[in-house]
C-alpha cells in the first residue's frame, strides 16, 4: 500500500531520480540515428573518479607488468629490460611454487572458516532481538580493526606464557606451555582461524542480510508441512543463500590469497618458513633491494588469483541458477 | 576507426610508462661521487635553524642521543633521532628505493650493505674526514669504504663474532683453559654434556645468529680467500668447505650440545641462560654483551663472563661492524644539511668523542683517547681480538643472502644441510647478479 502514496515530490533531494521518473516515457527505438541515451550527468562528473583510478590503480598495474621484465633493483640506478630473466630466477627456486603452495592452503582454509562462522553467526543472531543486535555489532568488530593490530594482539596472547595457555593451565590444571606460533604442523591452521575470527561478522552480515530476503510465505510453508529446523535449513534456506555464499566464498578465497598482515604480526612466515605465505616473500625479496623479482612475484600472484577466480566465481554462480 | 583510435591511445599510455622508467630513489646525479673531497666545516660553526633526521636501529637510537643533545646545545641545529622499525636494513632499504632519505643513518658499513644500499648514488663521500688519522691502525681502512671511496663512519669498535662464556661453569665442570680452536672447543662442550650441564645455547627462534655458527667455522678459510673465489662464483655454498660448516653446526646441533628449545628460543632468553649459568657457552657478536650489560653491572660480567674467538685452527675471530657501530650521511641535495651532517660527524667523532665513549662505557677506537677504566673485560678482549681477525661473509662478500633464514628453517627441521647450502646459493647469485657481479 504504502507504495501507492509515494509520490515523485519526496525525492526532492535526488534530481536524478525525479528527473528519470517526469521524463517521457522513451520513444520506440528507430534503426539509427539517436542510438545513446542521453545519460543523467555530465560525463566529465567521472573524472575524479576515473584519476583516482588511473592513478592509483591502472598505472601502477602497468608498471607491475613492466617492472616484472627489468633488472630494477636497489643497487644501481639505471633499469634495464631483461626479458624473462627474473621469471626464469623465479620460477627455478623452489620458494616461490612452495610459498604459493602454503598461500593456496591458506586461502581455502580461510575460506572454510570464515564461512563456517560467518553463517553459524547468522543463523543464530538472525531473529532482530536486542540481545542478538548488541552481539552482531560485537562480532563485527574485529572487521573495523587494523590486521596488524589483530596480529599483535594474538602474538601476544598465543605465547608460551601468553594468556591462551595460562587459560588452559588453569582450566586443565596442568601446566601448559604450548608454542601455538611455533608448530611446524599447526601454526598455519591457528594463523587462518586467526585471519576468519578477523573477517567472521562481514561474512555474518552478508548471510544476515541475505536470510532476510528469503520470502517468510516460503518460511511459513514449510513449517506447516512439518518441516523440522535442519530440513528448513537444508531445503530452504541454504540453498536462498546461493548469491551470498557465491560472494563470501569468493572473497574470503581471494582476498586471503592476498593475505599479508595477520601473518606478518603473528610469526613473519615462521617457523621454519611453515607460514611463509607469497606475499611474506616478495616482500622479503623487495627488502633486499631485488625490486624487479618481487615485481615478478606480484605478477605470478596476480595471475593465479585470476586462474582461481574465475572457476570459482563460475561455479558458484552456476549454483544460483536454481533460484 | 574508434576502436582504433582507443587502441592507439592506450599504446601511447604504455609507451610514455616505460620510457618514464627511472629509479625513484636514484634522484642525484652520479657527477657528486667524483674526487672533489667536500668541505668540513668547523665542529661548532652555528647551524640555526638547520634540522636534521638520524635514522637508529631500535637497538641503536640511544648511541647518538647525549652527543646529538650537545651539538644542539653548541651549534643551534635541531637533530630528530627516527626509530625506523625492525628489520631495520630492509626497512631503510625500501625507503629509500622511494625516494626518502634522512641526513644521517646507523648502516652496516660493510661493502656488500653499502652496495645495497647504491652508495655511489646514495651516500656523501667521506674522504678527507678530519677523524679518519685518528682511528687506530687496525681499523682505520678496515671498514666503511666501498670502490675506494670511504661512505661510513665508524663511531664503535665493530663487533666480532666469537664464543661467551661463563667463567662460573667452565669452573664448575673442571675446565681451565679456554679452548685453542674449535675441535678443542668442541671436546670442552662434550665434557660439560657428560656432566650433566647444557654446553651451548642457540637462538633459533629470533633467527639472526644462527650464521655465526658457519661463519666462525669459515675464518681460516676466509683468510685463504674463500670469499673471493665465492664473489667471482669460482666457489659456491653447495661445495664441501661451507656445507660441511654447515653440516657440522647440524651434527653439534642433533647431538645435543645445545639447549633444548634451540629452534624457539629468543635472543634475550640467550643472554640471561648464559648470564644466569644455565649454559656455558654462546657464539654471538657485540649486541649480545650490550644485553647482558643491560641485566647486570660491570663486576658481576667481570666475575661471569669471559670471550674468546674460535676458528678451526686456532682463535681468529671474525669481524662483523654492524649498523650500531657506523654512519653513513645521505646525498640530500640540500648543500646546507649536507655540510651540517659532516659537521655532526666531525664534532662526534672530534672533541665530543671522549665524553662519548665514555658515558657509551664501551671501547676507544681512536689513538690517544684512553677505553675508560669501568669497561668490562670480556668487551676489551672482543676488541682486542680484531687484530688477528678475518671479515665475516658479510664484509668480504659482494651481497648477503639470508643464510641466518635458511639455517634457522634447519633448526626447525625444515631443510636439511644441503638445501640450506642450495637456497643460499640461489639466493646470492640471484643478488650478484642484480648488482652486475662478472661471472653471475
Amino acid at each position: 500500500m504504502s507504495a501507492n502514496t509515494w509520490t515523485p515530490a519526496d525525492t526532492a533531494g535526488a534530481p536524478a531520480f525525479t528527473g528519470r521518473a517526469s521524463a517521457p516515457p522513451p520513444t520506440p527505438r528507430t534503426s539509427r540515428g539517436n542510438r545513446r541515451q542521453k545519460p543523467g550527468q555530465p560525463a566529465a562528473f567521472l573524472i575524479p573518479a576515473i584519476a583516482v583510478m588511473v592513478v592509483f590503480f591502472f598505472v601502477p598495474s602497468v608498471y607491475n607488468l613492466v617492472y616484472a621484465f627489468t633488472d630494477w633493483s636497489s643497487f644501481k640506478s639505471q633499469i634495464n629490460f631483461v626479458g624473462l630473466r627474473n621469471f626464469d630466477n623465479v620460477l627455478s627456486n623452489g620458494v616461490l611454487l612452495n610459498d604459493l603452495k602454503i598461500n593456496v592452503i591458506y586461502a581455502l582454509l580461510v575460506a572454510i572458516f570464515q564461512n563456517l562462522f560467518g553463517l553459524g553467526l547468522a543463523l543464530l543472531l538472525e531473529a532482530d532481538t536486542r540481545i542478538n543486535r548488541f552481539a552482531r555489532t560485537m562480532v563485527f568488530i574485529p572487521v573495523l580493526m587494523s590486521a596488524l593490530a589483530v596480529g599483535y594482539v594474538f602474538q601476544a596472547l598465543l605465547k608460551p606464557e601468553g594468556s591462551v595457555n595460562a587459560a588452559l593451565s588453569f582450566i586443565s590444571g596442568q601446566d601448559v606451555t604450548y608454542g601455538w606460533l611455533n608448530d611446524t604442523h599447526l601454526t598455519l591452521l591457528w594463523l587462518t582461524i586467526i585471519h576468519s575470527w578477523k573477517w567472521m561478522g562481514l561474512a555474518m552480515l552478508i548471510y544476515l542480510a541475505g536470510l532476510k530476503t528469503i520470502n517468510s510465505d516460503v518460511l511459513e510453508a514449510a513449517r506447516l508441512d512439518g518441516a523440522g529446523r535442519w530440513q528448513t535449513f537444508r531445503l530452504i534456506k541454504f540453498p536462498y543463500l546461493a548469491p551470498a555464499v557465491t560472494f563470501n566464498v569468493a572473497t574470503a578465497l581471494l582476498g586471503s590469497m592476498n593475505s599479508f598482515d595477520i601473518v606478518q604480526a603473528t610469526t613473519g612466515g615462521g617457523p621454519g618458513q611453515t607460514t611463509e605465505i607469497l606475499n611474506i616473500f616478495i616482500y622479503r625479496t623487495f627488502g633486499q633491494g631485488l625490486f624487479a623479482q618481487a615485481t615478478t612475484m606480484s605478477l605470478v600472484l596476480v595471475v593465479v588469483v585470476a586462474l582461481m577466480a574465475f572457476p570459482t566465481i563460475i561455479m558458484l554462480r552456476r549454483r544460483e541458477r536454481v533460484l | 576507426m574508434k576502436r582504433l583510435h582507443k587502441t592507439l591511445i592506450a599504446l601511447t599510455a604504455v609507451g610514455l610508462l616505460t620510457t618514464a622508467c627511472s629509479d625513484p630513489g636514484g634522484g642525484s646525479d652520479d657527477s657528486g661521487t667524483k674526487k672533489t673531497a667536500s668541505a668540513w666545516p668547523a665542529e661548532t660553526a652555528k647551524l640555526d635553524g638547520v634540522n636534521l633526521t638520524i635514522w637508529a636501529a631500535q637497538n641503536s637510537n640511544a648511541v647518538a642521543k647525549q652527543v646529538a643533545a650537545d651539538f644542539e646545545q653548541k651549534t643551534g641545529a635541531k637533530i630528530k633521532i627516527v626509530t625506523v622499525p625492525d628489520p631495520y636494513e630492509q626497512s631503510v632499504q625500501t625507503k629509500v628505493a622511494s625516494g626518502d632519505k634522512p641526513d644521517l643513518a646507523f648502516w652496516q658499513p660493510t661493502a656488500s650493505q653499502l652496495t645495497a644500499i647504491n652508495a655511489k648514488q646514495n651516500l656523501q663521500s667521506l674522504d678527507g674526514a678530519p677523524f679518519i688519522d685518528k682511528y687506530k691502525p687496525a681499523l682505520k681502512d678496515s671498514t666503511g669504504i666501498l670502490d675506494k671511496t670511504r661512505y661510513a663512519a665508524l663511531v664503535t669498535v665493530p663487533a666480532v663474532e666469537g664464543v661467551w662464556y661463563n667463567k662460573e661453569v667452565f669452573a664448575k665442570y673442571g675446565i681451565t683453559d679456554t679452548p685453542k680452536n674449535f675441535d678443542e672447543m668442541v671436546a670442552d662442550a662434550k665434557t660439560i654434556k657428560a656432566k650433566g650441564g647444557v654446553p651451548f645455547y642457540e637462538m633459533g627462534g629470533d633467527k639472526w645468529a644462527t650464521q655465526w655458527w658457519v661463519q666462525v667455522q669459515l675464518a681460516d678459510a676466509a683468510k685463504a680467500g674463500l670469499w673471493d673465489k665465492v664473489n667471482k662464483n669460482e666457489e659456491k655454498f653447495t661445495d664441501p668447505t661451507i656445507l660441511d660448516a654447515i653440516k657440522r653446526y647440524k651434527s653439534l646441533v642433533d647431538e645435543g650440545l645445545f639447549n633444548k628449545n634451540y629452534a624457539s628460543a629468543t635472543f634475550v632468553d640467550q643472554s640471561k641462560a648464559l648470564l644466569d649459568g644455565d649454559a656455558a657457552m654462546a657464539i654471538q657478536v657485540n649486541t649480545f654483551f650490550s644485553q647482558m650489560q643491560a641485566q647486570s653491572d660491570t663486576a658481576e660480567l667481570n666475575k661471569k663472563i669471559g670471550f674468546f674467538p674460535i676458528s678451526p685452527k686456532g682463535n681468529v675471530g671474525t669481524v662483523i661492524p654492524d649498523q650500531s657501530n657506523a654512519l653513513v650521511a645521505f646525498k640530500t641535495g640540500d648543500a646546507k644539511r649536507e655540510a651540517a651532517a659532516r659537521q655532526f660527524l666531525s664534532y662526534w667523532m672530534g672533541s665530543a668523542y671522549p665524553g662519548f665513549i665514555k658515558s657509551l662505557n664501551t671501547v676507544s677506537i681512536q689513538e690517544g683517547v684512553d677505553t675508560p677504566a669501568t669497561v668490562p673485560e670480556a668487551l676489551s678482549a672482543n676488541a682486542d681480538s680484531i687484530g688477528n681477525s678475518v671479515g665475516s661473509m658479510q664484509v668480504l662478500a659482494v651481497v648477503n643472502p639470508d643464510l641466518y633464514l635458511n639455517l634457522a628453517n634447519m633448526l626447525a627441521g625444515q631443510a636439511s644441510p644441503s638445501k640450506v647450502a642450495e637456497t643460499t646459493q640461489a639466493q646470492f647469485a640471484q643478488l650478484a647478479q642484480a648488482i652486475g657481479t662478472p661471472g653471475f
